[in-house]
């Protein structure tokens, strides 16, 4: 982080706001902001999911159907809530690495406005029309563009901090995230081509679906977690990581080998056996950058007392559970992709098990991380009360690990475990909000901009 | 600024080659697939859909039903659904051709529906199975009407004659009948 603790502009009486921090603030509060309304929404409807019976009165109306529910929890989720968290993350860890002092944050701010309104707008089609035939791509046809343009402007600025930044730094971290963000509207937009635009014949449209989860999945969210987890290791732990020369093959190892891990979950479906093998060979060579990524970030914090260091700072805490429970949903998906092991897992809530690993316990976490060091930099507030993240902390963990366990050991019942679960990560998410929002105000002068809800 | 231009280069190349290797090459090679008679001089399978089958299509999809049920049978020796009795033959692509959304879903919350049509011998069984009233949560109560949800809507009856709709146990040229 920038050692500059220079005033901010000539009207505000909060100097400790650096420059590169204080042009951030707007946009920052925006993107937050929504990110953390869509997590309470998202866990509230995941909660709903959960119940075997949902409360008299709103259980015989369409609209609660299971199948929309759980789109609607799974949009909000994966667009709502790590999008707008990872726009304004990133942005603003691109902008600390390469001193980068944002001119035109207002058309993050737009963006980002018209992202959460297109959101708005599917998550509400959902709801009342009905999800489509694809996860992550069951929202309006006419919402594509839409999202896509907000995405370009919202979205691409850690590119932008990353090409005009006025020092030579270079460091894994800034790839990572460089990487993450250009690959989302690319593969958004081919993937939209792909199902509606000029859809694929029969199966092929199930590929490319495949294709597009699992690139969105490891790619843009899981890409970003780990720049996250490469800058917060080396940051917390005030040393180089382990092996760093290692670095660059374990960032174009597991951007090469990602993308082609997606038929694994397409084995024994009707596709051409070809794609299949591609999908369990691509599972299989990501766990080349698993270990080099494991060596760098595990190596360091397995060094000198590193996880003792970790456990004791919020940010790092969070953080180093999230590179642990990303790095094992990786290698679990390795031994997943086996043909025999997953003729027994296919549809069941294993897979479920996965995506709760590697977005919930991995990049979420990277993000709650993330989040307790930019926070009170960008907003000049400070977090408000210690019980509250001891809170968030042990009711996110305990949920995430509970609702792990309901998928991974017992496959297809979704019984009391997972309500419980759901329940323990509402009570977080409601704790890591109310504080967020008191942290992201508290350093806004009174008559200064809100940030917007949904 | 060498650096940046390969960055941002392999990365996007890093998303595309995956879809060009994958997506476009099973488009290539399933652009010709269309319908097939079982035997020579046979009828085209699988046949047409009746239009209420395809109306039915969209209350599928709606309601979110493929977040429970899948409709595929995988081959014999990549789990037990030939022998659980989920359908005489594996799903071959050929089975989706004339489909305009393909619904092959990932969990199996309810049964698999690939041969529900197969399996469903009436109409009152098939809205039975639509309430839920074996098991499951009974929560499509709204498609239907009467003290005891006896009176199928018109949604219900499209739903209906769309899941009676589908079978694959007809012989196809990848997956012929024994």
């Amino acid at each position: 982080m920038t050692q500059e603790q220079r005033s901010g502009r000539p009207d505000e009486d909060r100097s400790r706001l650096s420059r590169i921090d204080a042009p951030l603030r707007a946009p920052f509060l925006l993107l937050f902001g929504s990110a953390a309304l869509w997590l309470m929404l998202s866990s509230a409807l995941s909660l709903l999911t959960t119940l075997k019976a949902l409360p008299a009165g709103i259980g015989s109306y369409e609209w609660f159907a299971h199948g929309r529910l759980e789109a609607a929890a799974r949009n909000a989720f994966v667009y709502g809530w790590a999008g707008n968290a990872l726009f304004a993350i990133n942005l603003w860890l691109l902008a600390q690495l390469g001193r980068f002092e944002i001119r035109n944050g207002w058309m993050a701010s737009v963006g980002g406005l018209f992202w959460n309104l297109a959101l708005t707008w599917c998550t509400g089609s959902v709801i009342v029309s009905g999800p489509g035939a694809y996860a992550l791509l069951d929202f309006p046809v006419g919402a594509g563009p839409v999202l896509a343009a907000s995405f370009a402007l919202a979205g691409l600025w850690p590119v932008v901090a990353y090409a005009k930044r006025p020092t030579g730094h270079n460091f894994a971290a800034q790839w990572f995230v460089v990487g993450a963000s250009v690959t989302f509207l690319l593969a958004f937009l081919l993937a939209q081509a792909a199902v509606f635009w000029a859809p694929a014949s029969g199966v092929v449209q199930a590929v490319a679906h495949s294709w597009y989860v699992r690139t969105v999945h490891l790619l843009w969210l899981g890409g970003s977690a780990l720049g996250l987890g490469y800058y917060f290791v080396s940051k917390v732990l005030a040393r180089p990581l382990h092996a760093y020369y290692l670095a660059s093959v374990a960032f174009w190892t597991y951007f090469l080998f990602a993308g082609w891990t997606a038929p694994a979950s397409l084995i024994g479906s009707p596709v051409p056996l070809w794609i299949q093998s591609i999908g369990v060979v691509g599972s299989m060579m990501l766990l080349v950058p698993v270990l080099l990524i494991g060596l760098n970030l595990l190596g360091a914090l397995s060094r000198d007392g590193g996880w003792f260091r970790a456990w004791n700072s919020t940010s790092l805490r969070f953080i180093s559970i999230g590179i642990v429970s990303l790095l094992a949903s990786l290698a679990i998906a390795a031994w997943a992709s086996d043909r025999s092991v997953n003729a027994g897992l296919r549809f069941t809530s294993f897979a479920e098990g996965q995506n709760l690993l590697l977005l919930y316990a991995g990049v979420t976490f990277c993000v709650f991380g993330a989040a307790y060091a930019a926070l009170p930099r960008v907003s000049g507030g400070r977090w408000p009360s210690a019980a509250a993240i001891h809170v968030h902390f042990w009711a996110s963990t305990l949920g995430a690990a509970g609702a792990a366990f309901a998928a991974f050991a017992h496959p297809s019942a979704h019984g009391f475990i997972s309500a419980v679960s759901a329940a323990l990560l509402l009570i977080g998410h409601l704790a890591f909000a109310s504080t967020a929002f008191a942290a992201l105000l508290s350093g806004v002068p009174a008559g200064e901009s809100q940030p917007a809800h949904d | 600024m060498k650096n940046f231009r390969y960055l941002v280069l392999g990365a996007l190349a890093a998303t595309a080659l995956p879809f060009v290797g994958i997506v476009v090459g099973a488009q290539a090679q399933f652009n010709s697939l269309g319908r097939a008679p079982a035997e020579e001089g046979g009828p085209l399978m699988p046949p047409l859909e009746p239009g209420q089958a395809i109306q039915g299509r969209q209350v599928y999809l709606s309601l979110g039903c493929v977040s429970c049920h899948t409709q595929q049978v995988r081959p014999a020796g990549q789990g037990g659904d030939i022998a659980g009795a989920l359908g005489a033959r594996p799903s071959v692509a050929r089975d989706y051709v004339l489909q305009p959304v393909v619904l092959l879903g990932d969990r199996r919350i309810g049964p698999d529906l690939a041969n529900y049509g197969v399996r469903a011998k009436a109409d009152a069984d098939v809205h039975l199975a639509i309430l839920h009233k074996v098991g499951g949560r009974d929560q499509f109560g709204f498609l239907y009407s009467g003290a005891n949800h006896e009176i199928p809507s018109e949604r219900a009856v499209m739903l209906a004659a769309y899941l009676r709709s589908l079978r694959q146990d007809y012989s196809s040229p990848e997956a012929p009948l024994k």
